[in-house]
């Protein structure tokens, strides 16, 4: 393994255990000054273990680490903040009451006698922001931010740390759209560029290739490989990541639609969508592309009926009329939301409750409802630890399975999936493909929103694209290319 | 002007105006003398020294429901403690100082047990009260209240004077000092980011316990504070005193423009809140309201500013 | 914005004007010819007990009789202390021209009594007694002669049989207390042993009723231990009165309570009561405000004014006195 000589950051033997699970056994790490260092592995790896115990959440039960030379084993997150270590979580997270400014310096706040310091507060914040969102007033709101701007928001929160060495980005790139996902990498190799030493958690391994200079893998706690990323094919990394080798996505030949089961005629909402008209036909995965804030959930919610509808009209087969949820479900419309903690699953009930949610029969029977759990688990090769575990305590791509079993269970005919493989791994996210290709070939019309774009190519028989509130007619994916795609997204097609 | 009308305060101040306005057309000859609106500040002092806790404790996204049985128990503990022979001073920090411990030990049990506010605080409302009954003997305690008595009187008399009451200044001069402390101090700032988001505050480094505790026994203290003022009205420790003070109080910092789920909140506002139930309990005295027209009354104004506030946050939203 | 919350405050107005009109009746009698009605205040202990419907129907009668405005006006909760306070307060403030009282406290409501006086606004107190030289009169039942009437004839029924209970009703309830010493004088001049004396039965009728369940259980009424009880209110006569039932004790021990109901009265005809003592609530606040305006018009007034007391057994109780003291007619006055 490369050495590196005068590392920001060492990490030697370090261990970690919860109750009986080993979550780390024996990782090293060594990261440079300057140096973007990707970190791979699938969800329950420990990657996030890791960072946690950098940033000083746990505490190691074995091993060493050093920055800069000196000990470094932080009792709390407060410590590690001293040290010069700032994490960006995956997921952003920002306190809607204070102001954006307030959010840049919460926990840090200038303060004489703890009286806060606003002129300090907002030329702290200034200062920060002008790094990652220089449009970002620090008298704004937080209520009103998107989530590409919260992420910024957290982002500028961890550089306006006094002295960072040590930056930890956690899926930085998950909420966010092309552009500002250039944006994040300009403001990344910037910072490296002052000798800040990133650590880059990221399952978007076109985005590692581009942006990381070395990498380390962990598979199940245990570090498999580490090394340059130049001269590594991604084909190598997925290997290192799953322990086997993926076959190919084989490019499947073209299905072509029955009848039309959810059209849309310049449909509006109160705020977006402006407008947007489609057809979708049975047996066929349609695409929608777009950045975010362009639009996209809400065309979900409107068709769903979460949100109103304005204007336009909207059928399912033939029917118009109101919408609601409850109608929507009875007419076999079924929506999976991109947010799984806040709206796609109850946490804390069981796999198998989350399961039959939408379906319950008038007297529910456990026996029963755990034995169609049981086939769904089986079916769709949810990890986890029966029908009666809490949803909470699955990972991130299983909790995507379940609300995707959901609909299963529900026996949809239209599927409406809002961002599916958010935050999920690479071996998850070839099971929602799957399950996605399945649906289809059952006759079932699937709508997927997504804003990665090679996904969509991957996996939609016709896309459209979405830009600002206004959605594009579909085309055939035999005539798109992501480049394409990315132009039309980014409205400069 | 639209920072004015974005500002949490201004919706209930309108409210409490509008409210004297109509009492003042309805009883013209005795609802807007000087020494009524005297008597009304005189009687929301309770309600607004424990409403100014209650505003920190539901910023920081709890609840406290033992505030009336905190208030009963001082006044028994005050009563007590100046039938024991100690003075004035000594009896009014004895019951504050039992207050601080009261909110002590409910954040120790919120934060230390992770049990949930409203939980810990009912069964704190319910303890105390026994407790305070115990010490009472099941009876109002009678003690020569040496000058306490006079925190609440008003200067030179019931008719004359523009002086307000001792307690008016107290309470006044608290809810500047909070309102400061909440907006402008470090740990002022942080009761807001707990409340706002428990996890994020966490993350970045707020000691989420440390700030969930002293705003209970902030709380305490205002309600052990409270409590002394309401033995300076009742000249006796009642240990049946209050009860239901707490769901005034929470109407009061509600009104104010909190919200139960934390984050929001505002003591002008709780202060304004405060102020519009005393208005409309003792209008309705003045013109001569039955009492369940009289309780009819303040729940529906309850919920009309409610309704109120809503509709403006979601103009907020839209703007 | 005006527009939403205009509409809002005119509707909360129509709501409050609805309810002025239902305390009209007391004002329509004012007409003494150009110069301001009286204006007095009756501050009972609570407004939804039936004593108090009976004093209100006396006051009523009352003002009817003297052309003076009545405002009746108890504390939202029967029983707060801070709130009958804040309402000797709000009156003062107000500026009416007398305050009648009913002190929930001897000593509690002292000060508020004595800044109304100060305020040049005279307070008469009635039912219970106020520790204070500041007020014009009291006008009450003398309630120990009342205790001793109920109990003398209580000490009679029993005084072979064995002993007798009584159960309290508040501590620093001066009328009750008092009922309660005479009660306890009567049965120890006639020899009858007290088996209990220091049990309370608090403010409600259920906590009186949990009260007396225990108290003739440990006691072992059951058994026949208890040959007579005595209950000083209306709360805890009605409460006792559900524990005898409940316990299959109704005629087998002599029970004399205090005030009248329909369900107490009902006990009287079934047996259950041996007898009731009754004030007369009517009496009280018809006299409570007379003397209010006789002293408002510059009459001498006594400072002590009985409003008497009577003792209701089946034998008399088709009498028509004490049907009128059984079933007062309210509806005249209250409708």
């Amino acid at each position: 393994m490369a050495e590196v000589a005068d590392p920001r950051l060492e990490i030697r033997g370090l261990e970690k255990s919860f109750g009986g699970t080993r979550a780390l056994s024996a990782v090293d790490l060594s990261i440079a000054p300057g140096e973007v260092h990707a970190l791979l592995g699938e969800n329950g790896a420990g990657k996030s273990t890791l960072t946690r115990i950098v940033s000083g959440v746990f505490a190691a039960d074995a091993g060493s680490m050093r920055l800069d030379g000196k000990p470094h084993a932080p009792r709390s997150p407060a410590e590690a903040r001293r040290a010069g270590i700032a994490i960006v979580h995956q997921e952003p997270a920002i306190c809607p009451h204070l102001s954006v400014a307030e959010n840049v310096v919460l926990g840090a706040e200038p303060a004489r006698f703890g009286w806060v310091d606003r002129a300090r507060v907002r030329a702290e914040a200034g200062r920060a922001l002008a790094l990652v969102a220089p449009e970002l007033s620090p008298d704004a709101a937080s209520s009103s931010l998107g989530p590409a701007e919260v992420q910024l928001v957290t982002l500028a929160r961890a550089l306006a740390q006094t002295d960072c060495r040590l930056l930890i980005l956690d899926e930085p790139t998950a909420s966010l759209a092309a552009p500002e996902v250039e944006r994040l990498f300009e403001v990344v190799r910037r910072l490296a560029s002052t000798g800040i030493a990133i650590v880059y958690i990221s399952h978007f391994l076109e985005e590692v290739e581009r942006i990381a200079d070395r990498f380390s893998v962990l598979c199940d706690g245990r570090q498999v490989g580490s090394g340059a990323i130049a001269g590594t094919p991604a084909t190598r990394l997925v290997e290192l990541m799953t322990g086997q080798t993926l076959e190919a996505r084989r490019r499947r030949e073209p299905r072509t639609g029955g009848e039309v089961v959810l059209s849309a005629r310049d449909l509006a909402g109160t705020r977006l969508p402006v407008s947007a008209s489609f057809e979708l036909r049975k047996g066929e995965v349609l695409g929608i592309a777009g950045l975010v804030g362009s639009g996209r959930t809400e065309l979900l919610r409107a068709i769903f009926g979460l949100d109103r509808v304005t204007r336009g009209e909207l059928r399912v087969r033939a029917e118009l009329g109101p919408a609601s949820p409850g109608r929507r479900l009875a007419q076999g419309v079924g929506l999976s939301s991109e947010d799984r903690k806040r709206e796609g699953l109850a946490e804390a009930l069981s796999v198998a409750e989350n399961l039959t949610l939408s379906k319950l029969p008038a007297w529910v029977r456990p026996a029963r409802q755990a034995s169609a759990a049981r086939r769904l688990i089986e079916r769709l090769g949810i990890k986890t630890a029966g029908p009666d575990q809490p949803v909470r305590a699955l990972s991130g791509g299983n909790q995507q399975k379940v609300a995707l079993g959901r609909l299963l269970h529900h026996e949809v005919d239209v599927a409406l999936l809002d961002e599916p493989t958010r935050g999920i791994d690479v071996k998850s996210r070839a099971d929602v493909y799957a399950i996605i290709d399945e649906l289809a070939s059952q006759g079932k019309a699937v709508l997927v929103v997504s804003s990665h774009f090679p996904e969509l190519l991957a996996i939609c028989d016709r896309i459209a694209v979405m830009h600002r509130g206004r959605l594009a007619a579909a085309t055939p994916v035999a005539e798109l290319t992501e480049h394409r795609l990315m132009l039309d997204a980014a409205g400069v097609g | 002007m639209k920072k004015l009308w974005r500002a949490p305060w201004f919706g209930p101040l309108c409210a409490v105006l509008a409210v004297y306005v109509l009492f003042a057309l309805l009883a013209p000859d005795t609802f807007p003398r000087t020494a009524n609106v005297l008597t009304m500040a005189r009687q929301t002092v309770i309600v607004s020294l424990a409403a100014i806790g209650m505003t920190l404790v539901m910023i920081q996204g709890g609840i406290d429901l033992s505030v009336g049985s905190t208030v009963a128990l001082t006044t028994v503990i005050v009563a007590r403690a100046l039938d024991g022979g100690s003075g004035p001073w000594a009896a009014a920090a004895s019951g504050v100082a039992l207050g601080a411990c009261v909110g002590a030990i409910n954040g120790l049990l919120v934060t230390g047990l992770c049990l949930l506010p409203f939980i810990v605080t009912l069964g704190s409302m319910s303890a105390l009260r026994g407790a305070a009954k115990g010490l009472a003997n099941e009876q109002k305690v009678d003690a020569d209240p040496k000058g306490l008595d006079s925190l609440m009187a008003l200067p030179g008399g019931a008719q004359g004077g523009f002086l307000l009451p001792t307690g008016v200044w107290v309470a006044l001069a608290l809810a500047v000092v909070f309102a400061i402390f909440l907006a402008y101090t470090r740990p002022g700032r942080h009761v807001v980011a707990v409340g706002s988001n428990l996890e994020t505050a966490r993350l970045c480094g707020v000691p989420v316990g440390r700030i969930t505790l002293m705003v209970y026994v902030i709380a305490g203290g205002l309600a052990g504070l409270a409590g002394v003022m309401e033995f300076s009205t009742l000249t006796v420790g009642d240990p049946t005193d209050s009860i239901g003070l707490e769901l005034e109080v929470i109407a009061a910092v509600v009104i104010g423009g909190a919200s139960l789920s934390g984050g929001r909140g505002s003591i002008a506002g709780a202060l304004c809140g405060a102020l519009l139930l005393t208005e409309i309990k003792t209008g309705s005295t003045h013109v001569g309201l039955p009492n369940w027209v009289q309780e009819i009354l303040t729940g529906a104004i309850i919920l009309v500013a409610m309704a109120l506030d809503q509709w403006r946050e979601r103009g907020k939203g839209a703007g | 914005m005006t527009r939403g919350v205009g509409r809002a405050w005119v509707l909360l107005g129509l709501f409050a004007l609805s309810g002025c009109k239902r305390e009209a009746p007391a004002a329509g009698t004012s007409s003494d010819g150009g110069a301001k009605p009286l204006r007095i205040a009756v501050i009972p202990k609570g407004t939804t007990h039936e004593f108090w419907k009976s004093v209100h129907a006396g006051a009523v009668k009352a003002s009817r009789e003297l052309g003076v405005e009545i405002v009746w006006k108890g504390p939202l909760k029967e029983d707060d202390l801070k709130q009958q306070i804040d309402l000797v307060q709000s009156f003062t403030a107000q500026g009416v021209s007398g305050i009648v009282l009913a002190p929930l406290n001897d000593k509690a409501l002292v000060s508020s009594v004595k800044a109304a006086t100060g305020a040049k606004i005279p307070v008469v107190i009635f039912d219970s007694d106020l520790a204070s030289e500041d007020h014009v009169s009291f006008v009450a039942t003398d309630n120990r002669s009342a205790g001793k009437l109920g109990c003398a004839h209580l000490a009679k029924k029993v005084k072979d049989k064995g002993g007798a209970v009584v159960l309290r009703y508040q501590e620093g309830s001066a009328s009750t207390n008092h009922r309660e010493e005479g009660c306890l004088e009567a049965l120890k001049a006639e020899g009858v042993k007290i088996l209990s004396d220091n049990q309370y039965g608090g403010a409600t009728t259920e906590t009186a009723h949990k009260a007396s369940e225990s108290l003739l259980l440990a006691q072992g009424a059951t058994e026949g231990k208890v040959a007579g009880v005595f209950t000083p209110n209306e709360s805890t006569t009605f409460g006792m009165l559900r524990a005898v039932e409940k316990a299959n004790l109704s005629g087998k021990l002599g029970f004399v309570g205090f005030d009248a109901s329909d369900k107490l009265v009902a006990g009287v005809e079934g047996g259950a009561i041996e007898g009731l003592v009754l004030q007369d609530p009517f009496n009280m606040g018809y006299l409570a405000v007379k003397t209010m305006v006789q002293h408002l018009k510059g009459e001498k007034v006594e400072k002590r004014i009985d409003t008497g007391s009577k003792l209701v057994t089946k034998a008399n109780m088709n009498e028509p006195d004490m049907k009128q003291l059984l079933r007062p007619e309210l509806d005249q006055w209250l409708k």
